[in-house]
């Protein structure tokens, strides 16, 4: 273990007081992305309160194993990339590299599934022309998955990264940036889930 | 063991507790969905569970208790905002449509 990783500290370096996780740049985008969204649930929340019966008939023919499946994802992944975070901390990067890469392949399967559901929604006749309470679905869930390609795009440049010795105990800004916005993404879809997938 | 690898296995135990509440409470939410009859108890309900869940990440893995102030208000703000409305939505609906409306 490296000398860093034995000074190393979790209650002095994550609880340094005003900390900004990562970097100033991913906040700014993370602020952003958060605004972005509200805006898309104030339409959300307008539509469903015109039209209650259109989102209850329509919550009730999606299939709300997708969604789950979805979350799964999402929350595991999010884990994994926690993990990744805090070994790196403690100079365990071996352990840092596997969970970063775990989280990697379990956030690909959010395309995988997000596939099989419009697969699934097109068969059973939920198309973009079907009503106000279809196209509120996919495009606020089309958007988010567009957002979680970049976060795994990010994970595939910060997995690079990590495995060519990137990252260490003191200096690992890159992969904390990264899992900040992963988390943030994964907060934004524990959102989208109950509104579609839940809420009837 | 030695300090630090000590102080990883307790981070490391916190933040499966955490991975394991959010699967949970994903289940609590959907079965309340799947077997409960739709009302304002159950919206109220998932909207409490929905806020539990983003406060979890929040807490567990993105540390906000240690983040700066603004950062911190931020992902309170937008984690309180949807159960909120869930919330005046299911026990005030008229008043949400008023709102809905220009």
């Amino acid at each position: 273990m490296s000398p860093a990783a034995l000074n190393w500290s979790p209650s002095a370096a994550p609880a340094a007081p005003g900390r900004v996780p990562g970097n100033k740049g991913i906040w700014v985008g993370i602020c952003c992305e958060f605004v972005e969204f509200l805006v898309l649930f104030v339409v959300y929340f307008v539509a469903r309160a015109h039209y209650p019966e259109a989102f209850r008939e329509g919550a009730e023919r999606l299939g709300s194993g997708f969604g789950l499946a979805i979350t799964a994802v999402m929350v595991t992944s999010s884990y994994c990339l926690a993990r990744s975070v805090a070994s790196v901390r403690a100079g365990a990067l071996r352990a840092s590299r596997g969970w970063l890469l775990a989280a990697l392949l379990v956030a690909l399967g959010y395309p995988l599934t997000k596939l099989l559901e419009i697969h699934w929604n097109l068969a059973h006749g939920i198309d973009s022309g079907g009503g106000i309470f279809a196209a509120t679905y996919y495009y606020l869930t089309i958007n988010h998955m567009v957002h979680a390609g970049w976060g795994i795009l990010g994970m595939l440049w910060v997995a690079l990264r990590h495995l060519t010795g990137g990252y260490t105990a003191a200096e690992h800004d890159g992969l904390e940036a990264l899992a900040s916005y992963w988390h943030a993404t994964d907060i934004i879809w524990l959102t989208i889930f109950p509104f579609f997938y839940v809420l009837v | 063991m030695t300090g630090p690898v000590q102080r990883l296995a307790t981070t490391s135990r916190t933040l499966s507790l955490a991975w394991l509440a959010l699967m949970a409470l994903t289940g609590a939410s959907a079965a309340l969905g799947e077997w409960l009859e739709p009302g304002a108890a159950v919206q109220v309900l998932v909207a409490a569970i929905l806020w539990a869940k983003g406060s979890l990440v929040a807490r567990r893995f993105l540390e906000s208790a240690a983040m700066h102030p603004f950062l911190r208000r931020v992902l309170a703000g937008f984690i309180a905002f949807s159960p909120a409305v869930i919330v005046l939505g299911a026990l005030f609906p008229d008043a949400l449509l008023r709102l809905a409306t220009l």
